[in-house]
């Protein structure tokens, strides 16, 4: 990582204070994304993801209630696969995890079972990845074509009703 | 992210270990450079009623992690970020102590 990592960028870490992305309270509608999202592509976890400097934060999910992650509220961004996004600004795929360079020693693969992802980064109006919307699942799995459109057009809805908070 | 010796990692989990304040200054240095990193924390700390490198612990280093939050903007998020690992290692500290003893984690 250099000074020049956008998961370090003041004005995207700006940003996503501005659009409340850190309130305790989740936003029903994102949760509602993130439950179809899931729903949608038969995995068991999906979260509205938003990549801060050193962590995760949980802004909305679907399957983490009795999990560890739902009891905290995000987990450290060394092991987080959305933060990717943030680097790259296109979709994140990992359809084994097991055997993924890097998260193959990842905890929540090793220790929680995680095994297969899929992200795509939510883009503000201004420009700054904020996060991901992401699937994630306990068995390794391909993502067919129409399964990264449908979740585009998941994370897209979840960018619509993050950018109502701009305005209101 | 540095640790003292004697916060203990968490087996299993890359041997994560529990926030300090060297961390906190650490991350904010990333953000906002080593001069303004270390006014934000300088002003977090007073606002704490603590001094600059004297947050030592959990319970202190959360004051200090609450006022820097108050500050808003790229402070706050910097804040949640440590709240987060904070709350990972309590976790999973709890998690691993209740594994060992033979209960559930």
């Amino acid at each position: 990582m250099t000074e020049h990592d956008p998961i370090y960028d003041a004005d995207r870490l700006a940003e996503i204070v501005e659009l409340d992305l850190l309130d305790a309270e989740v936003d029903p509608i994102l949760q509602d994304v993130a439950s179809r999202a899931a729903a949608g592509l038969g995995l068991p976890v999906s979260l509205v993801s938003v990549v801060l400097d050193e962590a995760l934060h949980v802004a909305a999910s679907h399957g983490i209630d009795g999990l560890w992650l739902g009891e905290t509220g995000g987990h450290p961004v060394e092991w987080s696969f959305c933060a990717t996004s943030v680097r790259t600004r296109d979709a994140f795929v990992v359809e084994n995890a097991e055997t993924h360079p890097y998260h193959k020693t990842n905890p929540l693969v090793v220790q929680d079972g995680v095994r297969c992802y899929a992200g795509v980064p939510m883009i503000s109006s201004r420009g700054f990845v904020l996060g991901n919307l992401c699937v994630v699942g306990l068995e390794q799995r391909t993502f067919a074509e129409d399964d990264m459109v449908f979740l585009r057009s998941m994370a897209a809805e979840a960018v619509a009703r993050i950018e109502e908070r701009r305005e209101s | 992210m540095l640790s003292p010796p004697s916060a203990p990692g968490i087996p299993g989990y890359n041997d994560y270990r529990a926030p300090t304040e060297a961390d906190a200054r650490a991350a904010l240095n990333r953000v906002f450079g080593l001069e303004r990193g270390a006014e934000h924390w300088s002003l977090a700390c007073r606002e704490a009623g603590l001094s600059a490198g004297g947050v030592n612990g959990p319970e202190p280093l959360a004051r200090v992690i609450h006022a820097l939050a108050a500050q808003g903007g790229p402070s706050k998020a910097v804040a949640r970020s440590i709240e987060i690992r904070m709350r990972t290692y309590t976790r999973l500290a709890a998690k691993s102590l209740a594994l060992s003893d033979g209960g559930q984690g």
